[in-house]
């Protein structure tokens, strides 16, 4: 009916649930704020996302163009096409730079708006309601899921997909672009090939995968944050489809970059591969910390401990739980048919991690920088099954891996 | 109708909307209320400035008087900064309301805590953990973290829960597990029988305590014979628990702080372990056997046993919590053994006194244990 609405119909995402939009906040109307950040799909969104949406009247009533106190926001231009910082774990938004004592020399950038995903994707519960409600109540959370060769069939073909989005975005890096770019790609990519990017509103995460520079840890947001020469960023991407999830990363490096740099994701490389190289049933899986930590403490580097590795299938997250650190008392022994990520985090400082304002970006406490690689395995009789290994298409970008 | 719709102003753009259909996973509210004691309180939380905060789980029935022991410990002059948390989910973990004794006795202020509702998954620490290392962080240090469960909750899935490895140098620490019980009506509490076998919390709750408290003992009708009896019952559930006696749970603190029952050093705990006596379980459902071996071990051996033990299930018996002291080939310290449900830990402790005669010695506490059965699997551990 209305004009301008029709048009926007395919592009505007309800704030809360990503479905197309159809209502807006008034009071957003009224103060001639950004549409992207006031749309809704239903009334029932808008109540539900009111208590967190109606921020953005407040803070940005007294600014209209980026300019706060009287000082010019760098990211004015972002700002004013309705990107913004993500605040509590991606429930709210606010144009203004949170107050942090930022533990390295990386910012937060605004964010875009949500980015759609078309009605006949299949989706993970989280999709509309920022929970994944069948997860948390799942059995497989308390035992560890013996996968049948159908299950395996399809995880090898999603996990698949997932390595040829990683390394589309693994193409597409270099000084310039932004995180957001990246995940405009891995979003794109993913949507082609029939699939719903895992990490989009899971836990109100507001973005299709992980970018996390130099200092982040993991969980970093795709933002507007152009990549500088001599950053590294990991790229980790999760892909839904065939009714399972396949989770893969890696820490690519931006232009040049400094040898301690080279080192610490080399390491980080090696760490994974040498516990993959002691994958294989009657493993316990308390080991894999054991192995991750030796490597990287002969390198003079240490291991992240708040995050694991994770179970994974037809949940996005399951048992086991596999800590990367050593003396853990992860529960288990391996079993041929079990599927799992080993994603060890690796720092050049001190293991310690903080958490930004945004509730998600784990940085390092130290400010330094930090490298992570992860692939989804499948447990066999004899051995290993690396599901997100490279292809022969994947592009070269590791130097020890060329030689 | 929702198809075709234009886009409409919402109808109340500004008042604020009800967060109705709240669902038991959304952020989980609490409360927070604050009392003071006296006292300089920095003497409260033991030795180093380091040393991270102890969590005393306390459950028991409803009735059995845990609202009492909580209130008298909030009211008595301690000198120490004590948070109380209310779970009131019971196994559905959300900080509740808690309240803060600073020590010196004052009036309770609320606060509203929010429960950290992270992706649990890939982080190692239940959100529980992070809901409480918050509070920590929030407010002034506390010299103690009292957690009171509802009557009924199994306190298993909690001190698992709680019982975060030590690599993660975690501001809190699970000291140990009260169980306040009503003697009047314990008898009758372990006779109530659950559908299909399932085993009831009276027993639970015994069996996972480190401390029982056994309340009301002013009103049991048999005296000090009945006292006993219900203490020889309780020990025939749990042989490692410490018993106190109270009436209107008035109980020296240090029965109820700072037992460090599973802390993997050398404690008061681990003395006790080495001077009891083998014992069997006969007529019971959930009870305490305990062995001991003088061959030495095999330190991956006993890792392999004890994952057989607690991971793979199959013996028709279920084990809720095991500690034990391990003579370990080529090793001169003595190992210890704690295990909550799935999880375990076996660390060397101190070294063998010179004197000493180097044994294993364990304990299990579960359900339908077979001595015989545990005794044969124990074999495979010997040193060759």
């Amino acid at each position: 009916m209305n004009g301008d609405g029709d048009h926007e119909l395919g592009h505007v995402a309800c704030v809360r649930c990503s479905k197309p939009a159809r209502l807006q906040c008034p009071k957003c109307l009224e103060l001639k704020l950004p549409r992207v950040n006031a749309s809704f799909c239903s009334q029932e969104c808008f109540k539900e996302s009111w208590s967190s949406h109606k921020l953005v009247h407040t803070s940005l009533s007294h600014k209209e163009t980026g300019e706060l106190n009287g000082v010019q926001d760098p990211h004015a231009a972002a700002l004013a096409q309705g990107w913004m910082y993500c605040l509590r774990k991606g429930q709210s938004r606010s144009p203004q730079l949170p107050t942090f004592d930022w533990t390295g020399p990386l910012r937060a950038y605004p964010i875009s708006p949500r980015r759609l995903v078309p009605d006949q994707i299949p989706r993970p519960d989280w999709a509309s309601t920022g929970r994944p409600h069948q997860e948390i109540s799942s059995e497989w959370q308390n035992s560890v899921e013996i996968k049948s060769p159908a299950q395996i069939a399809k995880l090898r073909e999603t996990c698949r997909v997932g390595r040829e989005i990683l390394d589309l975005a693994a193409r597409a890096i270099k000084p310039g672009v932004t995180t957001d770019e990246i995940d405009r790609i891995v979003h794109e990519a993913t949507i082609a090939a029939g699939g719903y990017p895992s990490p989009l509103n899971y836990h109100f995460f507001p973005k299709s995968c992980c970018t996390s520079v130099n200092e982040i840890i993991c969980h970093g947001i795709p933002d507007a944050r152009p990549l500088e020469d001599g950053d590294i960023v990991n790229v980790d991407v999760t892909v839904y489809l065939n009714g399972c999830h396949g989770d893969l990363n890696e820490t690519f490096f931006v232009g040049k970059v400094d040898k301690a740099s080279e080192n610490l994701v080399r390491s980080t490389y090696e760490c994974l591969e040498k516990a993959i190289a002691l994958v294989k049933p009657g493993v316990r899986y308390r080991e894999v910390g054991e192995v991750i930590s030796r490597h990287a403490s002969l390198n003079g580097l240490s291991v992240v401990k708040s995050y694991c590795g994770h179970g994974i299938g037809e949940l996005f997250h399951c048992a086991p739980n596999i800590p990367h650190y050593a003396r853990n008392k992860a529960v288990g022994v391996m079993k041929a048919g079990q599927v799992f990520t080993i994603e060890p985090m690796i720092n050049a400082g001190i293991w310690k991690d903080r958490m930004w304002p945004d509730g998600w970006t784990a940085v390092t406490a130290d400010g330094k920088r930090s490298a992570q690689f992860e692939h989804t395995l499948l447990v066999t009789e004899t051995g290993v099954e690396v599901l997100t290994a490279r292809l022969p298409t994947s592009p070269d970008v590791f130097p020890w891996l060329t030689r | 109708m929702e198809d075709d719709a234009p886009l409409a102003i919402p109808l109340f753009p500004t008042s604020p909307q009800p967060h109705s259909t709240a669902d038991p996973h959304e952020s989980v509210p609490g409360q927070v209320s604050e009392t003071p004691a006296s006292g300089d309180g920095a003497q409260g939380s033991g030795d180093g400035q380091a040393e991270p905060v102890g969590i005393t789980m306390i459950t028991g029935y409803l009735g059995a008087g845990k609202t009492t022991l909580v209130n008298y410990i909030l009211n008595e002059r301690h000198g120490r900064r004590i948070a109380v948390i209310l779970n009131e989910f019971g196994d559905e973990l959300g900080i509740e309301k808690a309240m803060v004794n600073d020590g010196a006795g004052g009036a309770l202020v609320e606060e509203w805590v929010e429960l950290g509702n992270g992706c649990v998954c890939c982080s190692v620490k239940h959100s529980f953990v992070q809901a409480l290392e918050q509070l920590l962080e929030r407010r002034e240090k506390f010299d103690h973290i009292l957690l009171e469960t509802t009557g009924l909750a199994n306190p298993g899935p909690v001190a698992a829960v709680l019982w975060v490895d030590d690599q993660l140098e975690s501001p809190v620490h699970l000291d140990s597990i009260v169980t306040v019980v009503d003697a009047r009506n314990l008898k009758q509490q372990l006779a109530d029988s659950r559908e299909n076998g399932a085993v009831n919390e009276a027993y639970l709750q015994i069996a996972f305590a480190d401390v029982v408290l056994l309340n009301k003992v002013d009103l049991v009708t048999g005296g000090t014979t009945e006292v006993e009896d219900l203490e020889a019952q309780i020990h025939n559930i749990n042989g490692l628990v410490k018993i106190v006696r109270s009436e209107r749970c008035q109980v020296d603190l240090k029965d109820v702080f700072e037992r460090r029952a599973y802390r993997a050093q050398p404690s008061a705990d681990l003395e006790t372990l080495l001077q009891l006596d083998e014992r069997d379980v006969h007529d019971r459902m959930v009870g305490t056997i305990s062995f001991s071996a003088s061959e030495t071990t095999d330190l991956a051996k006993v890792n392999d046993w004890l994952g057989e033990l607690l991971w793979e299930g199959g013996m028709d018996s279920e084990i809720y919590r095991m500690k034990g002291i391990f003579n370990i080939h080529g090793s001169d310290n003595m190992y210890m053994l704690q295990a909550v449900r799935d999880l375990y830990e076996i660390v060397p402790t101190r070294s063998w006194k010179p004197d000493e005669k180097r044994r294993t010695q364990i304990v299990f506490i579960g359900k339908d244990l077979k001595k015989n059965t545990l005794l044969e699997s124990f074999k495979k551990c010997v040193a060759v």
